[in-house]
């Protein structure tokens, strides 16, 4: 992560689990993001910062449009309460296996995430999300 | 062109420096349009000169003059407002000749007999007479007589409302075919910015050329280009015209910001930096002279009894209102060039200085872009994470600062609230 991105360092480390903080630019304002990681364990195998790198925008604030035309309120996030400006990013296709715990951080989660907010910046300015994208299906459509 | 490479206008170029390029060129006469005024304009001269013409053998010269000379032409807002194409007819007659004789005749040369190829589509006005088109485009010829064969384009033009007495009817001394020279003199052209410029601006004619009108080869590449000065003015003219839309009043004349641009032209300047350098000079200069309590006196450099601000200001206070304008654009510029405010916030900036269309449609664009270089994996990532959009057609660049990650799909959950 030093290598790639010297402006993110550690804010938490355990023997199973690191969370970096670093600023990272979409498109040219710098947002201060949060990354969490952990090694996948016995004990909670379902956390989800244990399954893959989870990216959250802690600065400037996310804003929710709940009248935004396309992916409101907010687009590609895993919606999480309370405060759902800090919902983690979907940033890959779990489904599709376009992550594993082989591959680097620094060299997938990171820029993607930049990806995830030059497209966010598109959408706050056009109410369009044009950087592609799926959602997971719901079970109703998983049973059709 | 080597986007990567070109800090000018390229990808990794300032986001505010890409948006008011992108701006300048839906504002401005695309080269299509300009084409097809220099067709008309050829047209008319030689319908002037033709043998049944009161002015057959009369016409010494015909040249462009003003904003098509220096190729500033800008679109009017409305699309029914057309533009103005200004033309000067140097005519062989008497400087002693009636101002307002030398206008009707002009006049009567190109209105023609009933049913000829302009007749009705012609206004006689203070100093110049008009050709409307259907279309909306417009071209102004001002009759001028030649004062000294000598110091060839130094020249007499009328003025002549027709409602007011032959008294107050005047010759007004001219040159702007000089002020054309000195402009285009002071205005370098910076051939890595002609280059992007060109490129953006082909690109954009070419999408709407097909659609609306016949394509002409003509480009500003092949004529020179032009600088970030022009480009710059073409702007401020914009804002101008919005700004004035709704005020009554004369506003202030194109050829005075023209000559503010000139005296600030540097090579290798940015549109931003060239927008900054202009109207700092003029705020100065405008301020000045409001603190002393007088109007702003800008005349020719190559004919000093030119005055460029014999119309505007009227008054103090119409100097005023333009004072204020600056400094409201100035801050407006700093804040599209600033790197802490998201594009949304760009873009409603740049709809107040340019208008709404104009910023929708460059953000839109530029998002698009964006948008379509991360779904197609073909983007580069830049130092802190800036992404960089390449053309899926692009060749494959090489930098080993901009990383190139691999592809990936967004993904999420649907809204709870659903």
């Amino acid at each position: 992560m030093q290598q790639h991105w010297p402006g993110f360092g550690l804010g938490e480390e355990t023997l199973d689990k690191a969370v970096w903080f670093g600023s990272l630019v979409g498109l040219e304002r710098a947002y201060r993001v949060m990354i969490e990681y952990g090694l996948p364990t016995r004990a909670a195998p379902d956390e989800m910062f244990r399954r893959f790198p989870l990216v959250r925008v802690l600065s400037p604030e996310l804003e929710l449009r709940f009248d935004g035309p396309e992916e409101a309120p907010l687009p590609h996030v895993y919606f999480r309460g309370p405060d759902f400006t800090l919902s983690p990013l979907c940033l890959f296709d779990i489904e599709a296996d376009e992550w594993s715990h082989d591959d680097l951080i620094a060299l997938t989660t990171v820029p993607w995430a930049a990806d995830w907010l030059a497209c966010y910046e598109g959408w706050l300015a056009t109410g369009r999300w044009l950087g592609g994208g799926r959602h997971a299906r719901t079970p109703e459509e998983k049973a059709s | 062109m080597d986007e990567f490479n070109s800090n000018l206008l390229g990808s990794s170029a300032p986001i505010g420096e890409i948006l008011l390029a992108e701006t300048a060129i839906r504002i401005e006469l695309p080269p299509s349009l300009h084409g097809l005024a220099v067709d008309r304009y050829e047209a008319l001269r030689k319908y002037i000169e033709r043998d049944a013409s009161p002015l057959a053998g009369l016409v010494r010269i015909f040249y462009p003059q003003g904003s098509m000379a220096i190729r500033a032409t800008i679109r009017s807002r409305k699309r029914e407002d057309g533009f103005d194409i200004d033309i000067v007819a140097e005519l062989i007659l008497a400087l002693t000749m009636a101002p307002s004789a030398v206008l009707d005749l002009l006049f009567t040369a190109i209105n023609g007999e009933r049913g000829s190829l302009y007749h009705g589509k012609v206004e006689r006005n203070t100093r110049c007479v008009t050709v409307h088109y259907e279309d909306g485009m417009h071209l102004d010829i001002t009759p001028a007589v030649l004062i000294d064969e000598n110091d060839p384009r130094r020249s007499v033009i009328f003025h002549a409302k027709a409602e007011e007495p032959p008294t107050r009817h005047q010759r007004l001394e001219m040159n702007s075919y000089g002020f054309v020279e000195w402009f285009n003199a002071r205005t370098p052209i910076d051939l890595s910015f002609v280059e992007a410029y060109a490129n953006k601006a082909y690109a954009f004619d070419h999408l709407r050329a097909d659609a609306e009108f016949t394509p002409v080869p003509a480009h500003s590449s092949e004529n020179g280009g032009k600088s970030a000065t022009v480009v710059a003015m073409q702007l401020l003219k914009r804002n101008r015209n919005m700004k004035y839309a709704a005020r009554r009043g004369r506003m202030p004349p194109s050829v005075m910001i023209a000559m503010f641009a000139g005296e600030t032209a540097v090579p290798g300047n940015s549109i931003s930096g060239a927008l900054d350098a202009i109207t700092g000079h003029m705020l100065s200069v405008l301020s000045k002279a409001q603190a002393e309590g007088r109007l702003v006196d800008v005349r020719n450099p190559r004919c000093p009894v030119d005055r460029f601000t014999d119309r505007w200001p009227e008054n103090l206070a119409a100097q005023s209102v333009y004072i204020e304008d600056l400094k409201v654009f100035r801050g407006q510029l700093a804040a599209v060039m600033s790197d802490s405010l998201s594009l949304e916030e760009k873009r409603k900036l740049l709809a107040l200085m340019f208008g709404e269309g104009p910023a929708r449609a460059v953000v839109e664009d530029f998002a698009a872009r964006i948008g379509e270089s991360v779904r197609q994996g073909t983007r580069r990532i830049g130092a802190m994470g800036r992404v960089l959009p390449v053309a899926v057609a692009a060749p494959a660049v090489v930098r080993p600062a901009a990383a190139q990650p691999r592809g990936h799909t967004f993904y999420g959950s649907n809204w709870p609230g659903r």
